[in-house]
């Protein structure tokens, strides 16, 4: 099984919902209505289900907004920035997500594959 | 009223198992030497919907879910009503060893497939955190943890804040489950199951001089209690009074029963006469009637003791569902108002040799209508209680 589909299968099973209606452009948290409970369950299942170390604080840009708030260390390209800090992610999806944030909560399915991918 | 049982969950299905002498026990795989009476299909999700906070509910606490819901859609309330409404919930603890442990060897852990808040199956409070997020209750509580009585205390309770004007109205109930590797194994090590070779179908019977212990049991049970002015200002359907209610401590051994019953009698007494009632009043007792040799031999002696010169009917309902532990009073209080209501209700199943002749036990499902029942519930650490109730009349 691919990353993806295992990724979809644990938020189905820990979010009580059905798999066919999550994709890598659900939203966590605005569409499957995630809590922080939800979330530390989801990194207790990605550390044994991938092998992997999973950083709360990474993987679900849990500091995101902290970063954006500290102006004097970002330097002028904010994406560049956020490169550094996220590395996992690409420059396209830093862009989306620097777009998005006023929208509301902007972490997707496919940021866990890319974070996931990219710890291993 | 809400109510999991394997007897059955609505009159119906209650009359026509007690009718036709039907009941779960069976041998469990993981001990074929003792009994249990599962709850068959039960399936929580038919009563939540989606609800992904369920993987933090044992069975129990699923069953005390369950069962509440039911109750809060039973009574019609409103969301406001709901809202203001007090809850108090019996609470056993998880016995379920194999499933929610992680493998630890000479102090170290080994394995852990636990989820992250694995804490919240234990945390006695968990079925009242459930059961308030679904149903939006937010006045006062009580999670009350007190073994084998604890359902029934958590109803006491209730009904002394009912009573006492800090309520208008209050769901109390409980949801057990000691149906498991490790709940069985806590109780055979205490040698409080029944055993033996025989069909346990046939040979559990409460009060027999041949009884050898109890069959472990599931379920759950809600009851909406509510003071008389505001149930009949909103047209609620009264289902019965409770009219007194009482509770006591043996303060002897942490898990016999102190043998005269003193203090469970202290109980009784209490629940009697804070009902203004006299034990002649009584028409029916719903004994505790577990089948283990120290439990019967004091219950029985006490009866006989507290109603000399009378003679109420007595049953067992755990002779029909087995011992549900946390949850046995609300589970058979919610039983009772269902015989009420069928006027009907069983005897002691496979009682052959009474150990106590005197005592007018049920042998047989019984056409009745009784006035007043007494219930009682005793549990491991001298825990003893007991509630009067009454059948409504307008």
């Amino acid at each position: 099984m691919n990353v993806i589909s295992k990724v979809i299968e644990s938020l189905a099973d820990i979010l009580d919902f059905d798999p066919n209606n999550i994709g890598p452009e659900t939203y966590l948290i605005r569409d499957l209505e995630a809590e922080s409970i939800d979330l530390l369950e989801l990194a207790v299942v990605l550390n044994t289900e991938f092998k992997i170390e999973v950083d709360d604080d990474e993987i679900f840009l849990k500091t995101l907004r902290i970063y954006l708030d500290k102006p004097k260390e970002c330097p002028k390209d904010m994406g560049e920035y956020m490169m550094e800090k996220y590395p996992y992610l690409t420059r396209e999806r830093i862009k989306e997500i620097l777009e998005d944030l006023p929208h509301g909560p902007v972490i997707k399915v496919k940021d866990l594959v890319s974070y996931i991918n990219w710890k291993n | 009223m809400g109510l999991f049982s394997s007897l059955g969950s609505d009159p119906e299905a209650i009359v026509e198992n007690i009718l036709k002498d039907r009941v779960t026990f069976e041998r469990p795989v993981y001990d074929p030497t003792t009994a249990v009476s599962p709850v068959h299909d039960f399936n929580l999700k038919d009563h939540t919907g989606r609800f992904k906070d369920a993987r933090y509910l044992n069975r129990g606490v699923e069953f005390a879910l369950a069962a509440a819901l039911k109750a809060i859609n039973a009574s019609k309330l409103r969301p406001d009503q709901c809202e203001r409404a007090g809850l108090f919930v019996g609470s056993g603890p998880n016995m379920d060893l194999g499933g929610e442990c992680p493998d630890i060897r000479d102090g170290q852990i080994v394995q852990d497939p636990l989820p992250a808040l694995f804490l919240l199956r234990f945390l006695p409070n968990t079925a009242a955190s459930a059961i308030s997020r679904l149903a939006g209750i937010h006045g006062e509580n009580l999670s009350v943890g007190s073994a084998c009585a604890a359902s029934m205390m958590a109803v006491g309770e209730a009904f002394r804040k009912v009573k006492d004007g800090y309520l208008d109205l209050a769901f109390a109930g409980g949801g057990d489950s000691r149906l498991s590797p490790g709940g069985i194994l806590a109780y055979k090590k205490a040698q409080a199951l029944w055993q033996g070779i025989e069909d346990p179908r046939q040979t559990y019977a409460p009060f027999d001089v041949c009884r050898t212990g109890f069959v472990a049991g599931e379920g759950g049970a809600s009851v909406l209690i509510e003071s008389l002015d505001h149930a009949k200002a909103r047209g609620a359907r009264i289902l019965a009074e409770i009219c007194g209610y009482g509770s006591a401590m043996d303060g002897y051994t942490m898990t016999a029963p102190e043998p005269q019953g003193t203090w469970a009698e202290h109980a009784v007494q209490h629940a009697l006469s804070e009902a203004g009632l006299n034990p002649g009043d009584v028409d029916l007792i719903s004994t505790h009637g577990t089948g283990t040799v120290l439990n019967d031999r004091m219950e029985a002696g006490m009866i006989q003791r507290v109603f000399k010169g009378h003679s109420p009917k007595i049953t067992a309902l755990k002779s029909w569902i087995g011992h549900l532990a946390s949850a046995c009073g609300a589970v058979e209080l919610a039983l009772c108002l269902s015989c009420l209501e069928l006027g009907l209700f069983p005897g002691v199943r496979n009682l052959v040799e009474p150990l106590n002749p005197e005592l007018h036990f049920l042998k047989a499902p019984t056409s009745m209508n009784p006035r007043t029942i007494l219930l009682e519930n005793f549990g491991f650490g001298g825990q003893n209680s007991a509630l009067v109730i009454q059948s409504w009349k307008p």
